[in-house]
Parts: structure tokens; C-alpha cells; sequence
């Protein structure tokens, strides 16, 4: 940052000064002519494309569109993250994500499966429904603002479809779930190009190999207008490392209320981003453009945490109470209940450490009811574990250890055990520091 | 939790009593609210306050007779162009809201929609029974399928509509 030392730059300092102000100036005029522009109601067309690969700014960006702009405007808005999980509105992050090899780069934790090399990888919660996804530099996202009434959860992945196959990749259809597969079919058979929901190699389920997932979609809707996003895996480097990001070691011992994510096997489209976004926002203008006639596309970026709105919905994402507090009630077992027996019954073989029997209830990311129980443990150690317990936030447990202990001596063994297995299977993440770009 | 039960019980009458009414009881009903309001005038006026009104976000209050508390939910027309409702967040009892906040949500098919509410006050109940049944939205969205109930302080803000305005708001649209 530091300009190198001299009395040449010494003597040019106040004349930087005042160039940089003069930019800041010129840059803080263009964000928020960005506000204006968006909430302009004779702009029905409008396209961005985000250079920032923030995930919380970008998914801030996307929701002040959707709530400022025109009631009968439709807007495109590409985006690409840096690493990243995302989780759905309403889900569980224990139970989607493997916490624990989030910042396995970082902590340098290795554990006996050594975590993937990629680095730090943000946890996200967005607004919109739906599951879990991972984001990286090889996927690029894509995000439609339009008016409610016309909307269908279909119209906007078909435009996707469309796009992909002028693009030559003719396998590419949406699929029952709204998503956007790619057919693994060896045989061609005739079908009418036109179809979005079929291609020439679909073959009935089981019937041969599956479909592989491309793009998946998600929605969220206010009062008049609709807003659909979509993954776009165009050739993430990532994919065979997905998998481990997105199995909790909790599973088997979460009951969770909310939404769960659907599993589907992926797979790279295998198309450069230039080409693909290029193509996607000729296809939104014949969409939506008078004539097909295509809006100016217009650059946003990290400056624009400028703007107020975007900055108050940029921190309230980064917040411990939206990413996990938001949480749907949920409940942790180490033992299989009457009311769930059929469905943990796999306990029995995932679980092997902990004699005692433990349970709690978490709701809001709180711990509102809590038992334990074991065989040589006695009832004043349950007592202290319970009220040491209650009434704590999750995401605030640093060390399942030290808060077990007692009196700072070594506890319980069976209650040492309980608190390696927690460390395990319910660590919880660093969250980003709050940061200082402007 | 049995107390809960019984207000959400009571609760759930009040909003069906107003909805299912079959139109065939329709002449008897009215000849007793008739009777009853040549007796307690001030009775006859609440009672007109106390029909489902319908917002443009296509929530629906009632007030109950005395105006002090309302039941909230989401209307029928909304109910199924969300789809299978698979989770709704229930506002937290005892929240202070204003007219125009987020007091929830609905998840259905991916999206997810916030439940607005046109009246502020307090939330004094909710219809826990969505907790373990979402879809009760779908089946039965201005009955059994009732969001919150909340103590009305101030009045409603933003276009009400009655039943008659409200389906032609949603013709229109």
C-alpha cells in the first residue's frame, strides 16, 4: 500500500491526496447513480454483471435489486463467488455442512481424512428457499428480478436451457425439480428441439445412468416481484472434493425441522464464462428486451458496500445470529428414541464412543432443553452438565471440553467422551471478521 | 403446552366459525346477529369489524369482536400459488411488530415468501400446530392454517380489502 519512500513522493503527497479524493468522489457518484438506475421506473431492462467475487455483497446486491426496482422490470444480474457453501433460508448448517474443514486451511486442523486444499471457504446463508450448494470460480451464477404475476418457477431455467444449447450443449434440459441436468443417455432419439424439459438422450429413471446437475435453483418472493437465481457449473475444479464440504458428520444424530437439501450427482458443463455469460444475456434480452434489443450491461462492485441498504443487508448476512441463529429447531441424539427409531436406526453403527445417553434441543441456536445420562456418572455431574448447558447460544461454544469440565479439573470420563464426540461432530466455524474495504 | 393448545383451539374456531360458514345457515346466523344487535348495539358494530379483511401482500386479518386482538394467515389465492408449503418460521411470542414488518415465512418449492402483517401490536399466540404440519397451510389456509394472533395496538395501515375486493384484486392480477 505503501508508496515507496522519496522526497519525489514526499513533495507529490498532497497532490495524491486530492486525486484519490477526487476518485473516491467520482466513484461514490457511480454508485449511486446505481441506486438510482435500478429504481428507475423507465428502465423495465436492466443487466449487471458483479466483478466482486464476495458472496455476501453479491447476494446484498441482488436483494436491493429486488426490492427496489420497478414493479414491471425485469433485471439480470451475473455473479461468480469465491469459495463458498451456501446454505437455503431455512436450513440447518450442522446438518448440511462439514463445519469442521471450513477453515481447515487456516487452523491447519488436518484430521484422519486430510480436508481438501482449497483454503478458506465461507459459509453463507441466503435469502432465497432451497438446499445447499457450493460455490466457486468455476460456476457462474445468475439471478433474474421480474414482475410476480407472469412468473413460473420454469421460465427462467428454460431461458438458461436455451441459452446452453445455442452453445451447443445439447444434453442440457430442465429437469422436475426445476434444475438444470445434463442427459447421460448413450442413444439418440428423436425429440423436438424446442423442448427445455427434454433432450434427445433422456432416458426414464433407472433406466440408465443418472442425469448429472449443472445448475440448481432457488426463489425468493416479495409482493409484486420474483426473484430466481441459479448456480451455473461451467467448469469448477472442485467437483470431486463437493462431496465432503456437504456431509455433516452430525447427520445421523440431527431430527431437523426446516428444509433438507436434496442430493444429486454433478457435473461441468465444460464452457469458458465470457461465452457463456455473453450468450445468457442475448437470451434475457430476447427474453425481455424490446425488440430483443439488448440493455447496456453495466460493471458492479465492492464499492458499492457504499450504498447504505446494500451495506445493512451485507452485514446483517455475515451476522452469527442470521447464520445460525436463523436456524430451524432441531434436535441431537446420541441414542436411538422411540419417536425416531426407525429413522436412526443406523445410530447404533455410526456411534461408537460415548457410553452416555445425550440429547438436547436447539431452537433459535439456542440450547433449550439438554439431558445426560450415563451409567457411572453421577446425577450431580448430569445436574451441572444440564445448567451448563441451557439456555447457551451453539454458535458460541468454542471448546465442548473446557465448557464440560468441572471446576477447571478433569471431568467424568464418560462426560470426556460426550465432549470429544460434540468437538467432532458440532464444531462450530469462524465466521468472517467484520472487514474494513472502505 | 395443554393451555397453548386451548387458546390455539380457540383460536381456530374463531377464524372457521367467519369461513366455513355453509351459505345455507347463512338466513338463520344473520337473524341472530339481528336480534342480538337490537339488544347491544355496541355488539352489532364490532361485529361488522369482525369480517376477514385481505391485504395486497394477500395476507388476511380478523379482528375479534372487541378489536383488542387479531388472528393473521395467508389467503386462500396465496396458498396455492405458493405450492406445497414445507416450513414456515412463526413469529416468537410476545414480539413487538409494526404494521408492515416480516413477522415470518413460507418455504414452498425452493422459495421462500415473507409473511407481512398490516397491523402492529403484540404477538400473544401462534399456530404451533405448523411447526409439525406446514402443509395445514395448504389445506385449510384462512381455518386450522392460521399464522399468529396479536394484540392490536393502533390501526391497520395499507389497503384492506373485503372478501368481494379481494378476489377481484386477484382477478385483476
Amino acid at each position: 500500500m505503501a508508496p515507496s519512500r522519496g522526497l519525489y513522493h514526499v513533495q507529490h503527497t498532497s497532490h495524491r491526496l486530492i486525486e484519490g479524493g477526487r476518485n473516491m468522489a467520482l466513484a461514490r457518484r457511480a454508485f449511486t447513480s446505481f441506486s438510482e438506475k435500478v429504481a428507475n421506473p423507465a428502465n423495465r431492462v436492466q443487466s449487471y454483471i458483479s466483478r466482486s467475487n464476495n458472496p455476501y455483497l453479491n447476494l446484498s446486491i441482488e436483494d436491493h435489486i429486488l426490492r427496489t426496482s420497478p414493479p414491471d422490470s425485469a433485471i439480470l444480474f451475473l455473479y461468480t463467488n469465491r469459495p463458498c457453501v451456501v446454505i437455503g433460508r431455512n436450513q440447518n448448517p450442522w446438518l448440511e455442512v462439514n463445519l469442521g474443514i471450513l477453515n481447515a486451511a487456516k487452523s491447519g486442523r488436518a484430521k484422519d481424512t486430510e480436508p481438501p486444499a482449497i483454503g478458506n471457504v465461507d459459509l453463507v446463508r441466503r435469502r432465497s428457499g432451497g438446499g445447499t450448494v457450493f460455490h466457486d470460480e468455476g460456476n457462474v451464477n445468475w439471478s433474474i428480478t421480474s414482475p410476480r404475476a407472469e412468473f413460473t418457477r420454469d421460465k427462467h431455467a428454460e431461458m438458461v436451457v436455451r441459452a446452453l444449447r445455442k452453445l451447443g450443449i445439447a444434453r442440457a434440459r430442465v429437469n422436475e425439480r426445476h434444475d438444470i441436468v445434463l442427459d447421460q443417455g448413450h442413444v439418440k432419439r428423436d425429440c423436438d428441439s424446442q423442448d427445455t424439459h427434454r433432450t434427445p438422450y433422456t432416458i426414464d429413471d433407472g433406466a440408465g445412468p443418472r442425469p448429472l446437475k449443472v445448475s440448481g435453483s432457488a426463489y425468493k418472493l416479495t409482493r409484486g416481484r420474483a426473484l430466481h437465481h441459479g448456480t451455473t457449473l461451467l467448469a469448477s475444479p472442485n467437483l470431486h472434493i463437493i462431496p465432503q464440504y456437504l456431509h455433516s458428520p452430525a447427520k445421523p444424530f440431527l431430527k431437523a425441522k426446516g428444509v433438507e437439501s436434496f442430493s444429486s450427482p454433478v457435473g461441468n458443463i465444460g464452457l469458458r464464462d465470457e461465452i457463456f455469460q455473453k450468450y445468457l444475456q442475448e437470451e434475457f434480452a430476447a427474453m425481455y428486451g424490446a425488440g430483443g434489443k439488448q440493455p447496456t450491461v453495466e460493471i458492479v462492485g465492492e464499492e458499492y458496500l457504499n450504498i447504505p441498504e446494500i451495506r445493512r443487508g451485507y452485514e446483517e448476512l455475515r451476522t452469527a445470529d442470521w447464520m445460525f441463529s436463523q436456524t430451524p429447531q432441531f434436535t441431537l441424539t446420541n441414542y436411538p428414541t422411540n419417536e425416531s427409531a426407525s429413522s436412526n436406526s443406523h445410530i447404533n453403527q455410526t456411534l461408537t464412543t460415548p457410553v452416555a445417553r445425550f440429547h438436547m434441543t436447539i431452537h433459535h441456536g439456542v440450547i433449550k432443553d439438554c439431558e445426560i445420562d450415563g451409567p457411572q456418572s453421577s446425577k450431580d455431574t448430569h445436574d451441572r452438565i444440564r445448567t451448563q448447558l441451557l439456555d447457551r447460544k451453539l454458535q458460541d461454544i468454542q471448546n465442548w471440553s473446557d465448557l464440560l469440565a468441572h471446576d477447571g479439573q478433569a471431568a467424568h470420563p464418560e462426560v470426556t467422551m460426550i465432549a470429544r464426540w460434540l468437538a467432532e461432530i458440532m464444531p462450530t466455524p469462524q465466521l468472517p471478521k467484520p472487514d474494513c474495504i472502505y | 403446552m395443554v393451555a397453548r393448545l386451548l387458546v390455539a383451539h380457540g383460536a381456530r374456531q374463531l377464524t372457521s366459525s367467519a369461513v366455513r360458514r355453509p351459505a345455507s345457515f347463512f338466513p338463520s346466523t344473520c337473524q341472530r346477529w339481528q336480534k342480538a344487535s337490537a339488544q347491544h348495539r355496541l355488539f352489532s358494530v364490532s361485529a361488522a369489524v369482525k369480517a376477514k379483511q385481505y391485504t395486497e401482500d394477500h395476507e388476511w386479518i380478523e379482528l375479534s369482536p372487541d378489536g383488542k386482538t387479531c388472528i393473521l394467515g395467508i389467503s386462500d389465492y396465496a396458498a396455492k400459488q405458493l405450492g406445497d408449503v414445507v416450513y414456515i418460521e412463526l413469529p416468537q411470542l410476545d414480539m413487538e411488530i409494526s404494521a408492515g414488518d416480516a413477522i415470518g415465512a413460507v418455504e414452498s418449492v425452493k422459495s421462500a415468501s415473507d409473511i407481512l402483517t398490516p397491523i402492529g401490536g403484540k404477538v400473544v399466540d401462534r399456530n404451533g400446530v405448523l411447526e409439525e404440519k406446514p402443509g395445514t397451510v395448504n389445506r385449510d389456509p384462512e381455518g386450522d392454517g392460521w399464522i399468529a394472533k396479536i394484540e392490536v395496538e393502533g390501526k391497520p395501515e395499507g389497503k384492506l380489502m373485503s372478501k368481494e375486493e379481494y378476489t377481484a384484486f386477484t382477478e385483476e392480477v
